[in-house]
């Protein structure tokens, strides 16, 4: 049968021509037999033809069965190629284990930090949001007249916006604030979100016990009910069913629990607690009133088929509006949407993509060393190819084969890598970079196998196609002729020192950019936040519910507290402010100065205000430059005052001394008492911006953080602490201490998240190359046993050996730092918003990444030139 | 995806049978089967011989027969076709259901009219 088969294969899968041969040799015998038995040639065709009947039919049926059988053939022939390709593979592999193993652990490293990566991006950036339909998701944002834009919506605007729109189908809104919960144990933090009355609709957010929000619930003072988030129910309640209805103190007044969110149901932000919204009389697109207290975030459904574009501009027409209907609130601005899938993970997205981009070097780097492997074994699989060629199997068949071997080793990584991806993954989100967004939605998806499937055939691909086509070139049998000396010759040795340099280049990229981020990490770290953060500490308070009526007892509250705390043993200062430095501006008032000009129309009139007591500087150790601070004079009844940063000295008084000129803020008119040193507000990265201070006595706050200033460390005081304040009210939550050093290190955690896992996959690429050094000067050295030995024989020194072997080494080195650093150079880009404080052309940096890489080069080629100058030339020219 | 293959009605099921019947004497061409079972069944094949052939590929499909070129007894380029293993088994196997069958046919046949 099989031979039969192959003979066929000779000539070809001719069924045509066969089926064709077959009816007509019938036909002739019939006919032959009639004109034997005396019938007239012609006469005897028709006849012959008559019997066979429809000839066409017959011969069409032939076909169709023979071309059928002839493709069954071939593919069943393939895959017994396959298994045989598959299983001679792991014979090959097995018989050499040491570079079976090198090779499969260095792609699988390749492979597994790829598809780490790959979850993250995955998860945050490719996967959409837990919303239906998001792609029509956008939020709804102020834009100001110098360009900037902030989330927050004023109540009438909201309604205006809802009312006046052409492009969504539904626009909602909620605001987000931290409450104490009392009633469920310990009292304590909530985040609690109310929302309008078709946001969970409009998101698709389901109820999974009890009910959502009805609609009279938003009327004031008639929803007091609460629907809780799934996650907190299981914390808080252990799931219990028999929460509905029960009654729980947020923020100070009585809620009932109605219903509990669809597991994994949530906003943006995450939150514990939902209540409905009140629509009071600012809800309404006529209010004159309120349209600059802007509270809530404003969340739009488009229509469907329309583009930011058509969004953002029908919001601007109703902004116009607004302007021309209100022109004492809305003057200047108007409003501008962004995508949610944008808006969360915009600021992400360029770092996380740089991530991927330097893990794929790094597997570029894999694929090079297993190619340099697989180029190493090619002297002696070429004699072994020669002998199957000898014995009738075709190129195509060793190249199939040698491709095989490639898949089943990138499989095998893939394999490992998918185990590595695994872990890393889990390691990943166990660090908790730097609060990136939807971290919690990352895992070994469906799509994250797969995708480490194709790059584990693609890397087998890539690291196999070189090499193959080394062993397969020329004529094979060749190699027969050459007998048991070594094939390779110097096209694979020139072809490994390529390869080398290749892998060289690739490293440094990654080293320049780790050394790059690692800089701008340092010049982060150096600079002068404003504030002094050692040996302080800092913690929330929110004053809600029925002691808390009014601003006096609040004030008289914060009075004790810091009366109280200043007494215990090894505190020196207790101040109190609404912002600590690195956490943000605080609120944003209309802003005056009296007697100045207007600002220009691209500068927004307005400023960041925080309110603080007296000693909220000192405890913070920000310096006072000129004037005074706060007082205890400085109180509800007195004159109205402001201390302001230098920032807003520079930005609103470039000439004028601002000591005594009265400014409005908001409704209030103040006078500058003092300057203090600027602060950094967001991040140790981002200069100051202008910002005034207010006396907490006469602009009073529920929330307040307390900083306290000790001798030693501040953390051994919190238990003292925390039983003070117990001491004065039970009902308040127990805050979390944060010390002041511990703002700088969270604002600085994503920029060293990211310099950090770049400088792994640099230091993975830069020891993968190392190796790649080690195994090319290895090999050069076994070539060149003869010419060594013969100059060993006339008389060089051991040491002029190792310095040929290791300035070979550099020299591949140098080469590979030139290309790297040049290429650095063109991808640098990518990476330029993450820089600070350094350039591209970091001399520091390139120079410290050239001594790197040629300290390398000189390990990794030491030992094989070691071995060299061993040599003993009498026995290596004698054989 | 099969074209019916022009039979006399009769022969639809049996030519299998018989060209394994056939094939089992020994291995022959297409124009040899069609000469056996003209003889052999008086001519039943008369008009439609070439039904033979998509019966014996389909056969060959099924790996029943197997087939080869060869020299004729006239010395041209022939298909023949041989019984194999599977083939014979199957013959058997057909044999003795068309026995059966036509046994009880002709028991029908022969049965004592109906009271």
């Amino acid at each position: 049968m099989s031979r039969w088969r192959r003979f066929r294969r000779l000539l070809g899968p001719e069924t045509r021509g066969d089926v064709d041969a077959e009816l007509s040799f019938h036909v002739e015998m019939r006919v032959r037999e009639l004109v034997e038995r005396g019938e007239s040639p012609d006469r005897a065709r028709e006849l012959a033809l008559r019997r066979f009947g429809d000839y066409e039919d017959s011969r069409e049926a032939c076909l169709v069965i023979s071309e059928r059988r002839e493709r069954t053939m071939v593919r069943t022939e393939y895959v017994s190629e396959l298994r045989q390709d598959v299983a001679y593979a792991f014979r090959m592999l097995r018989r050499t284990p040491g570079f079976t193993l090198i090779a499969i652990a260095t792609l699988a490293l390749g492979i597994g930090a790829n598809s780490a990566i790959f979850s993250v991006v995955h998860g945050v950036l490719l996967q959409s949001l837990p919303f239906r339909e998001p792609g029509r998701l956008y939020e709804v944002r102020m834009l100001y007249p110098d360009g900037t834009f902030y989330t927050g919506v004023s109540a009438p605007d909201f309604a205006s916006v809802r009312e006046e729109n052409r492009v969504f189908e539904q626009v909602e809104a909620y605001s987000t604030g931290v409450f104490t919960l009392l009633g469920a144990g310990e009292p304590r933090e909530v985040r609690g979100v109310n929302v309008s009355d078709g946001l969970f609709r409009m998101l698709g957010l389901d109820i999974a016990v009890g009910r959502g929000f009805l609609q009279e619930e938003h009327q004031p003072k008639r929803g007091r009910v609460a629907v809780l988030d799934h996650g907190f129910w299981q914390r808080m309640f252990g799931g219990d069913r028999s929460v509905l209805g029960r009654t729980v103190s947020v923020g100070g007044d009585p809620y009932t629990i109605v219903g509990v969110l669809a597991p994994g149901a949530r906003l943006t932000t995450p939150a514990d607690v939902y209540a409905p919204l009140e629509y009071d009389e600012r809800f309404s697109a006529t209010a004159q009133t309120a349209r600059r207290s802007e509270f809530l975030a404003v969340v739009g459904r488009s229509r469907p088929g329309l583009a930011l574009k058509q969004v953002d501009d029908d919001l601007r027409r109703v902004g116009t509006r607004l302007q021309v209907a209100f022109p004492r609130s809305n003057e200047g601005l108007t409003f501008n949407a962004i995508g949610l899938h944008q808006l969360i993970v915009g600021d992400v997205r360029t770092p996380l993509l740089v991530l991927m981009g330097a893990v794929g070097f790094v597997l570029l780097v894999a694929c090079v060393n297993v190619a340099n492997l697989l180029l190493a074994r090619a002297s002696a699989r070429k004699e072994e190819l020669a002998v199957r060629a000898a014995l009738g199997a075709g190129r195509t068949r060793l190249f199939r084969q040698l491709l095989t071997e490639a898949v089943v080793l990138g499989l095998a990584g893939g394999l490992c890598g998918l185990a590595i991806a695994y872990w890393g993954t889990r390691t990943l989100i166990a660090a908790q970079p730097a609060d990136i967004p939807r971290l919690g939605e990352v895992g070994l998806s469906t799509t994250v196998v797969l995708f480490t499937l194709a790059v584990s055939l693609l890397t087998s691909i890539i690291f196999s196609v070189l090499p193959t086509l080394h062993m397969t070139r020329g004529r094979l049998t060749e190699a027969l002729h050459e007998g048991g000396r070594s094939g390779a010759g110097s096209s694979g040795h020139r072809t490994r020192a390529a390869l080398v340099v290749a892998e060289m280049s690739l490293a440094v990229v990654l080293l320049v950019g780790a050394g790059l981020l690692i800089r701008s990490f340092v010049e982060l770290m150096r600079v002068q936040p404003g504030f002094q953060t050692d040996h302080a500490m800092a913690f929330r308070l929110t004053m809600q519910g029925d002691e808390y009526k009014g601003a006096p007892q609040i004030r008289n509250r914060v009075a004790l507290f810091q009366e109280r705390l200043r007494a215990l043993p090894g505190v020196t200062v207790v101040g109190a402010g609404t912002v600590l430095p690195l956490s943000g501006l605080g609120s944003i008032f209309n802003f005056t100065v009296e007697g100045a000009p207007p600002p220009p129309p691209n500068v927004n009139a307005e400023i960041a205000i925080a309110s603080t007591t007296p000693d909220y500087f000192r405890a913070i150790g920000t310096p006072l430059k000129r004037g005074r601070f706060f007082t205890e004079g400085d109180h509800s009844e007195s004159p109205k005052v402001a201390i302001i940063n230098e920032s807003a000295v520079r930005r609103w008084f470039p000439q004028d001394d601002p000591l005594g000129k009265r400014v409005t803020v908001g409704n209030d008119v103040r006078e500058i008492v003092g300057i203090v040193g600027d602060f950094r507000q967001r991040d140790p990265g981002q200069e100051s911006v202008p910002q005034l201070f207010a006396p907490h006595g006469q602009f009073t706050t529920r929330t307040i953080r307390i900083v306290v200033r000790t001798t030693s460390d501040p953390l051994a005081l919190a238990s003292a602490i925390r039983s003070e304040i117990r001491g004065i009210d039970p009902n308040l939550a127990i805050p979390d201490f944060t010390p002041l050093e511990q703002l700088v290190s969270r604002s600085v955690a994503r920029p060293r998240f990211y310099a950090s896992l770049v400088m792994l996959f640099a230091g993975v690429a830069l020891a993968l190359a190392a190796t790649g050094i080690f195994g090319v000067m290895s090999y050069t050295v076994a070539q060149r046993r003869r010419e060594i030995s013969i100059r060993m024989a006339l008389g060089a020194r051991a040491g002029d050996v190792v310095r040929m072997i290791v300035g070979r080494a550099l020299l591949l080195a140098a080469v590979g730092a030139i290309l790297g650093v040049a290429a650095a150079q063109a991808l640098g880009r990518v990476i330029q918003k993450q820089l600070f404080g350094v350039t591209l052309l970091d001399p520091l940096t390139i120079a410290a990444v050239i001594v790197v890489l040629g300290l390398s080069a000189v390990a990794a080629s030491i030992l094989p030139a070691r071995r060299a100058a061993g040599v003993d030339p009498a026995s290596v020219l004698r054989s | 995806m099969e074209r019916p293959t022009p039979a006399p009605d009769i022969l639809r099921g049996t030519l299998d049978l018989l060209i394994l019947t056939a094939l089992s004497r020994g291995p022959k061409h297409g124009y040899a089967v069609a000469r056996w079972i003209e003889i052999a069944t008086n001519d039943a094949l008369a008009i439609g011989e070439g039904s033979l052939y998509p019966a014996l590929h389909r056969l060959e499909e099924r790996n029943w027969v197997t087939a080869g070129w060869g020299p004729s007894e006239n010395n041209r380029h022939a298909k023949f076709y041989a019984l194999t293993r599977q083939g014979r088994a199957r013959l058997r196997v057909e044999a003795n259901n068309w026995r059966r069958y036509a046994a009880a046919v002709f028991a029908a046949l022969d049965a004592p009219a109906a009271e």
